[in-house]
């Protein structure tokens, strides 16, 4: 609770810091906020919170909470050019992204279904704002026209899954609706369509196959900055609410859907993989790649009492930022694939961050993209054996699509112009390259 | 632990080096390293075991006679591809350096890790430096050859990734020694899809006969210096994966299952490698498929699993190291001076280079397995194994002999003798010399005392229950 109040202070503090015309200001407050929510949370429960009359209704994870926070602190840092291009907006921009933060954090890991719906909208409304804030570019209208259209549907679905589950249990307490649906009611049609409403809904935050079409437009109008937030963020809280949604409450229908996420693993990494292979632009090519990690990501679902997730979203979101950082670097206006040839030669701190995030996203050792797959498969491989199997096989290819890219960056240019990095781009390329070789530490 | 982390330090160092000193620096670290592993090989006796734990979770590493001998093997070709290549242009970029001693430090843990996940991690870790090398400095015209190299041994890792996460659930136990003496042979059939998995990646890497199409394409395009780390100590790892951890843990009814069909394929290899190798007009192209032969022997005679049959294994494994760098080089150094690769171009070299030509015939002979060199007593014995485990096999293995002295007379011949196609072609330099002279003395003194490796080794082969 105390990481939400700082960051929802920071925010507004920020937001009037922001009118003052001096991004240098409303940076500078909105990373003390995420270090102050991040520090709260690691120090959660060592001392007495002046809201801990609250702290029930964030049973959110204190590593959940931190890797929240640091994944926004680089994404902000990733980003702090573009804010910066437009100051009269930097406020607005970071104040938006830590008031979506604070709903990310409610949303995360829920113990009562009202409150996650509260989080969710909390989470989802500042980032249709975010992916239109660019009013010039028509692109952009249509990206957020299009995410929110889409975004409200799938509240809307997750809504009506979780009224209908109220409807068939009375409760909108995950504990009671569990013990609710033991005594045998999970067999009711009411509760089975819910939670197939609520696993549908879930699909769709986190953008994975059959829900997945929203994906390639609206990373591509957005920036390369609100990009940076919206592909990890999101994606991180999504999955960790449809696994404790699904571990606490669905536990007893297991076998009932679990057909169905390896199915929807397969079809997603599959369908991810295979069209990021053709890509010409970079953000759609990013989109495919985080349709086929959220297809990975639902592998947690196959053990729900040991889902081992967090190596991987931290190594997804780590590798996801350095690239995007690199893309907004030499990329931000056009979003061409073919800018990248060669840039690994323009700054070697460019090349290096570039191949540490691709092979750590290919899953190679001793990255952290393998300690990531390494345990989640390795604790869905005794459920889902015959899926891991395929996944697999889709990882050679999303590897395929990885190593292309990467070709094309080391690539060595006939004439080799140097580019030079701010000091927010060095933190951030410096930050994720360490954590993503200092993942052996944590497995 | 200075053994292990050296070169990683080194790899490290060398994108700091400039550019003048880079071939000194890489000359120095591995030679430093070689002579560490000598003096701890001295200080060693084959009986024990050398710990090391770093406090990780699930890479431990632990030394004993038979991961001595591959370290000793790792840092003696290392040390040699940098000397071999002292003239060449590649030493003395950092980035080649750096990335040659990032691949010694995941070989080097690759042949002393303790743990079934800590085989696989540095296993995979190898492949990011020889993928940059192949790419860098490699003649790929399209980065379809480069691809498909990498993409093939990374769905193999990946099949082998199942089978580790599959043992540890199974057994309950990740260190070799837990394995070794858990019961594999209960689990029935997932014991054959589990060593499946393993045999899948290693068939890929060694390679073997199906699983072979990388192989080619991959050691023709790649600069000298990269096919040498590749033959000469990359596909061992394969070969050492089968004889220290699959065959002695998945002793039993797995192996039994495997064993003939592994053997077919070895054996395919071995005439088909040889046959191609025949046929072949570009000289590196041919030095590939006689690879690709010479490896089908071994894999097929370990796939016995016979306690003295293993031991042999080893030298041969050695020998094949000692065959590949010089017979590589070699072909680098006619690629380097005449800027062809292909037989029919070539002629004459013997009497404008004469040191060069005894030194390629010695090489030659050692390939050739001619008695009082290693390959001699590796293949005369992997054969014999192969002959007692049943005629026919034999037979086939024999072929190696016979079909082995065709092509490689003929890619001796062929640049060396007839007329004189080239009117200057510069003489070996001393540091190829020193190589080749390095190579021939280990073949010959393996020829003429194997049992001094075999002995040593011996402490670490597992006896076989059945």
């Amino acid at each position: 609770m105390d990481s939400i109040i700082i960051l929802f202070i920071a925010g507004l503090v920020g937001l009037f810091a922001g009118m003052s015309k001096k991004p240098v200001a409303s940076i500078l407050i909105a990373s003390f906020g995420l270090i102050g929510a991040g520090l709260a949370a690691y120090f959660r429960g060592s001392y007495t919170s002046p809201f801990s009359s609250y702290a029930a209704y964030v049973p959110t994870q204190s590593m959940v909470i931190i890797l929240l926070c640091a994944v926004t602190l680089l994404a902000i840092l990733g980003g702090y050019k573009r804010y910066k291009s437009d100051d009269e907006h930097t406020g607005d921009y970071l104040g938006l992204i830590l008031f979506s933060l604070c709903g990310a954090i409610l949303m995360a890991q829920p113990n009562d279904l009202m409150l996650f719906f509260i989080g969710l909208e909390i989470l989802s409304i500042p980032i249709y704002v975010l992916v239109g804030i660019d009013k010039g570019s028509s692109t952009s209208a249509e990206a957020a026209v299009k995410y929110f259209f889409t975004g409200s549907f799938a509240s809307a679905i997750i809504l009506f899954g979780i009224a209908l589950l109220y409807g068939a249990t009375g409760s909108f307490q995950l504990i009671e609706i569990q013990s609710n649906l033991a005594i045998g009611i999970w067999q009711s049609p009411m509760a089975m369509i819910g939670s197939l409403f609520l696993l549908a809904g879930f699909t769709f935050k986190i953008g994975a196959v059959p829900f997945h079409f929203w994906g390639p437009d609206v990373y591509d109008g957005a920036s390369n900055a609100v990009l940076m937030y919206m592909a990890t963020v999101v994606k991180i809280a999504g999955v960790y609410a449809l696994v404790n949604v699904f571990g606490q409450v669905f536990r007893d229908s297991y076998f009932f859907w679990i057909d169905l996420v390896s199915l929807l693993i397969v079809i997603s990494m599959f369908y991810g993989y295979i069209t990021a292979w053709k890509q010409t632009s970079f953000r759609r090519l990013i989109a495919y790649s985080s349709i086929a990690n959220a297809g990975l990501m639902l592998f947690a679902l196959a053990d729900i009492h040991n889902s081992n997730l967090f190596l991987f979203v931290a190594a997804y979101a780590l590798a996801t930022i350095a690239l995007v950082a690199i893309n907004s670097v030499i990329n931000d206006d056009s979003d061409a694939l073919a800018n990248w040839e060669g840039i690994a030669w323009k700054n070697p701190l460019l090349g290096i961050a570039l191949v540490l995030a691709l092979f750590s996203l290919s899953g190679i050792p001793p990255l952290a993209g393998f300690f990531g797959k390494f345990s989640l498969l390795w604790s869905a491989v005794p459920h889902v054996p015959y899926t891991a199997m395929l996944a697999l096989i889709a990882s050679v290819v999303g590897a395929f699509v990885y190593l292309r890219l990467m070709l094309l960056a080391l690539k060595k240019p006939s004439v080799t112009v140097r580019v030079k990095l701010s000091l927010e781009q060095i933190i951030v390329l410096v930050l994720t390259s360490v954590a993503s070789i200092g993942a052996i530490y944590f497995i | 632990m200075a053994l292990i982390l050296l070169p990683l330090v080194f790899s490290l160092l060398a994108w700091f080096i400039p550019s003048a000193f880079t071939r000194l620096f890489g000359l120095l670290a591995t030679g430093l390293t070689l002579v560490w592993s000598i003096v701890a090989v001295c200080y060693f006796q084959p009986e024990e075991q050398i710990l090391i734990d770093f406090g990780l979770r699930f890479v431990r590493f632990s030394i004993d006679s038979l991961g001595f001998t591959m370290i000793l093997l790792t840092n003696a070709v290392l040390f040699l591809v940098f000397l071999s290549n002292f003239t060449g242009k590649l030493v003395n970029d950092n980035k080649f350096a750096a990335l040659a001693l990032l691949m010694q430090f995941g070989l080097l843990g690759v042949f002393t890790t303790n743990t079934i996940l800590g085989f696989y991690i540095f296993w995979e870790l190898t492949l990011l430096p020889i993928f940059l090398i192949l790419y860098w400095f490699g003649s790929f015209e399209k980065p379809r050859a480069l691809l498909q190299f990498f993409l093939y041994t990374l769905l193999g890792s990946l099949a082998m990734l199942l089978a580790v996460i599959g043992l540890m659930h199974a057994t309950n136990q990740q260190t070799y020694e837990a394995l070794l003496v858990a019961d594999i042979n209960a689990l029935g059939n997932t014991s054959i899809w589990l060593m499946g998995g393993f045999l899948f990646a290693f068939a890929v890497k060694i390679p073997l006969f199906p699983f072979h199409t990388w192989q080619a394409e991959t050691y023709t395009k790649a600069p000298v210096a990269g096919t040498m780390l590749l033959s000469a100590i990359m596909l061992k790892m394969a070969l050492f994966g089968l004889l220290k951890w699959v065959l002695p843990i998945f002793d039993g009814v797995a192996t039994d299952f495997w064993r003939w069909p592994i053997i077919t394929l070895g054996l395919i290899g071995v005439v088909y490698g040889a046959v191609i190798a025949i046929r072949q007009s570009d000289i590196k192209t041919l030095f590939a498929y006689a690879s690709l032969s010479h490896l089908g022997l071994i894999a097929a005679a370990l796939m016995l699993n016979d306690y003295d049959t293993n031991q042999i294994a080893v030298v041969q494994i050695v020998n094949h190291s000692i065959v590949s760098i010089g017979l590589f080089l070699a072909a680098g150094i006619i690629e380097q001076r005449l800027g062809t690769r292909e037989l029919s171009e070539l002629g004459g070299l013997a009497k404008i280079a004469p040191r060069f030509g005894f030194w390629f015939a010695v090489l030659t002979f050692v390939s050739l397995s001619v008695p009082f060199t290693a390959g001699f007593i590796g293949e005369f014995f992997l054969i014999k194994a192969l002959f007692s485990a049943n005629a026919l096999t034999g037979f086939i293995a024999s072929t190696t002999l016979v079909l082995g002295a065709v092509y490689m007379l003929r890619a001796y011949q062929a640049p060396m003798f007839g007329p004189s196609k080239f009117s200057s072609f510069q003489d070996l330099h001393w540091s190829e010399i020193t190589v080749f002279a390095i190579l021939s003395i280990a073949a010959i003194y393996l020829g003429l005392a194997p049992q001094c490796l075999t002995d040593f080794v011996a402490h670490s082969l597992t006896q076989p229950t059945h």
